[in-house]
């Protein structure tokens, strides 16, 4: 409009851009560490993956898609992808079940229902340290509790972390354990934000129990399963510490995730190699979007929002 | 103008650039090359005036940590208003190393940094360091005090790349109380593999359901122990006479005698009579203070925990040879201190070599031996009346020190230097899992870890040049 510019600007507009320079001012800060704390290193990731390295890991020169192609090609890499699907499913399946069960099961009114409640969410007080290095005295195939028990009952020894049959289970079930706190903790929540009336309504129903469980409080939980199924999984993806502690990836690569090859090539053994682990860690990425994507099309179309 | 400016500032980079460079050759060829120009005399000290700060990168922690302070504390006091040493702890020796490589590109190395002994040949390669060799050239310092072996494992062409600091050296461990309930007699230890699996045997005891309540031999399964026993027959770990005569291309370890250790290791695991406890050396050495194992492989740096955590009387023998005709002897483990070259004032590499001299002498060696349980790498501090007493006090020690006495210094006991010793170690201990759980035979097992390391050791090799 040729005119406008005599005429001051409709208030309306004026109003409009005064709100959105608001809005960017407001949401600058997190502009500004979202680029420097995701955005750069995510930018840096691919550039180092796409470049061999000097003696100190430094970008020496172009490689393109080498490292991916190798990734793709290498037995070893495979075999890092299915133990880190396994170790996923081992910790989010028995981990959010685990909690449901135990959340199901408070529901009864039993004496001391509270102090159970604060007991069982209790490991989320643990850090990933602790929690690994005590299990790892439950675990010592020599001179471990868990052994000890089994010897009592004529069985054993069996080598927990030391034998690769067992190795992951082992370290799956310590992160089952150190999830299970938060888990109970959501769960209960959930369970305290139904509805009283609806419950009410079924029990003049006549439901109970399982029936109760199967019908009103899981689905009403649902909101919460879906969040718990997604983050578990996110998490488990990304566990390091208990690995680290426990077995460092071993015996013979049983228990080596994505993320645990990752810290392998780029800062164990002396290796250096920060293409190789970038690569890795942009499959991880990828691995993570994917699971998320598919949890959002799949599970979220099942779940009742209250 | 705007165009001369752009022009001006063009030369000047590049004139920067050339300096840069050139600078970085006068310092490199370090390791045993003839670089004493990169060693400053005594005077640039005098010269600097103030206070020179020396930032000093270790990885010790506990009780060896609280000893190195001390020590630290008391060359800082002799040397105020002059020198000042700055301490740092950075995480385990592999953290440590990964941090230095970052410090590098950084162009922010520390003055003066503790690196394990096999990152000897990185260090070198790494051209960052100035050479101890040449301070003591340039002083007329003798290294001659400094524990043949030990200078043997850290020189190059004979000549020393870094200070030797602190030194460690496995045994074999006892407990003599499970001895002599066998019937044994732990004055008696196994000298040689063969013998080891037979009181292993016999040490491993029972209970009435069947159950192994004591197993005759455990030890974490660290690459390191296997590097020992190949150095102890007189075998080498790598080519070019372990890497020492010129730059290793190539793992040997899967010799037959490679193969012979690990499948001796793996049969007593798989008979029953040896404890597997994993890598984590912490189980290995639980295994052993609670009375589960019997005969144990660890470092000397241990002893003193031992002897105060066990319930029963901690016996020392010498590591066992693979046979009894082998003529060599344990490789000496532990770290040294390299002096970094570019980018530091020759005042702060003079202070951090009159540190390395100080820390190396005969009275602090001791301090630190009978603080830490390491082994003096200066000969004369076993004369030291300090030393003498805390040995008599724990005459377990006494075994390294014999064992040492009884070396001579040779290829294979001055160890492999690779500059990716690291994941050859790793190689090592993933093939003894492997052989543990049946999947491939230790020949096998071996000869495959070697095969996946060459690509390592040549991309290592091509990239240094």
């Amino acid at each position: 409009m040729p005119t406008a510019p005599h005429t001051a600007p409709h208030p309306r507009r004026r109003h409009r851009w005064g709100e959105h320079g608001l809005a960017w001012a407001f949401l600058l800060p997190s502009l500004v560490v979202f680029v420097l704390f995701i955005g750069y290193p995510l930018g840096r990731t691919l550039y180092l993956s796409a470049h061999a390295n000097d003696l100190f890991g430094a970008p020496s020169r172009y490689v393109g898609w080498q490292h991916y192609t190798d990734l793709l090609t290498s037995a070893d890499f495979r075999r890092t992808l299915v133990t880190t699907a396994l170790f996923t499913l081992l910790t989010v399946v028995p981990g959010v079940l685990g909690a449901l069960v135990l959340v199901l099961l408070l529901e009864n009114r039993i004496r001391g229902v509270r102090l159970l409640r604060s007991a069982f969410a209790l490991p989320f007080a643990f850090s990933v340290a602790s929690a690994s290095v005590v299990f790892a005295v439950f675990f010592n195939p020599a001179s471990g509790v868990i052994n000890g028990l089994l010897s009592h009952l004529g069985l054993g020894p069996v080598g927990w972390l030391t034998d690769d049959r067992y190795a992951l289970v082992s370290v799956a079930a310590t992160t089952v354990w150190m999830s299970l706190g938060y888990n109970v903790l959501v769960l209960s929540a959930g369970v305290g934000s139904i509805p009283g009336e609806l419950l009410e309504a079924a029990r003049l129903d006549g439901a109970s129990g399982l029936r109760l469980a199967r019908s009103i409080t899981v689905p009403m939980l649902g909101p919460h399963l879906f969040f718990l199924t997604v983050v578990s999984t996110v998490h488990s993806l990304q566990s390091f510490g208990q690995i680290h502690i426990l077995t460092k990836g071993g015996p013979d690569g049983a228990t080596r995730t994505l993320v645990y090859s990752v810290y392998e090539k780029a800062f164990a053994y002396g290796s250096s190699d920060f293409g190789t682990a970038s690569a890795q860690a942009v499959v991880l990425l990828v691995v993570v979007l994917a699971c998320t994507a598919v949890q959002f099309g799949v599970l979220e179309r099942k779940v009742h929002y209250a | 103008m705007k165009k001369s400016a752009r022009a001006l500032a063009a030369l000047l980079v590049a004139g920067l650039t050339l300096t840069a460079c050139s600078s970085g050759d006068s310092t490199s060829g370090s390791g045993g090359g003839s670089t004493d120009a990169a060693a400053p005399g005594a005077q640039a000290l005098d010269q600097a005036g103030g206070v020179t700060i020396v930032e000093f990168w270790h990885s010790m922690t506990g009780k060896n940590a609280d000893v190195l302070t001390g020590l630290v504390d008391q060359f800082n006091a002799a040397h105020q208003g002059k020198i000042q040493i700055k301490a740092e702890f950075q995480g385990k020796y592999d953290e440590l190393v990964a941090k230095y490589k970052a410090s590098v590109q950084q162009k922010g190395t520390p003055a003066l940094v503790q690196v394990y002994d096999i990152g000897t040949r990185f260090m070198i390669d790494s051209k960052q360091t100035v050479p101890a060799q040449a301070f003591a050239d340039k002083d007329g310092y003798s290294l001659d005090d400094l524990d043949p072996n030990i200078r043997n494992y850290y020189s190059v062409g004979g000549k020393l790349a870094a200070m030797p600091f602190n030194s460690s050296m496995p045994v074999l461990y006892l407990n003599t109380d499970a001895f002599k309930e066998a019937g044994l007699d732990p004055a008696k230890p196994p000298t040689t593999l063969a013998e080891l699996g037979d009181l292993a045997q016999k040490l491993t005891k029972k209970d009435a359901n069947g159950q192994t309540v004591r197993y005759g031999f455990g030890a974490a399964i660290y690459g390191w122990f296997v590097e020992q026993l190949l150095a102890e027959s007189g075998t080498m770990y790598c080519d070019q006479d372990n890497g020492r005569s010129n730059k290793a291309g190539k793992a040997v370890f899967d010799s037959a005698q490679g193969a012979r250790i690990v499948q001796w290791w793996a049969d007593l695991v798989k008979n029953g009579y040896a404890a597997n406890t994993g890598r984590v050396t912490d189980d290995a050495q639980a295994a052993f203070k609670s009375g589960t194992v019997a005969m144990h492989l660890e470092s000397t740096g241990v002893l003193r925990g031992y002897t105060e955590a066990a319930k029963f009387t901690v016996g020392t023998a010498a590591f066992p040879k693979v046979t009894a005709s082998d003529q060599g002897g344990p490789v000496i483990g532990g770290a040294s201190l390299w002096i970094s070259g570019p980018g530091h004032s020759d005042a702060e590499k003079r202070a951090a070599w009159e540190f390395e001299k100080f820390l190396t002498s005969p009275e602090q060696q001791a301090a630190w031996h009978t603080g830490t349980g390491y082994f003096p790498v200066n000969r004369k501090s076993l004369d030291d009346p300090k030393d003498k007493e805390w040995v008599a006090k724990y005459p377990q020690f006494q075994t390294a020190i014999d064992q040492l006495k009884a070396t001579k210094p040779a290829p294979a006991t001055a160890g492999c230097l690779l500059g990716v010793m690291p994941q050859a170690r790793k190689g090592v201990e993933t093939a003894i899992e492997q052989t543990i759980k049946g999947s491939k035979t230790a020949q096998q097992a071996l000869t495959d870890a070697a095969k996946e390391l060459q690509p390592a050791i040549d991309s290592y090799n091509s990239s240094v040049g």
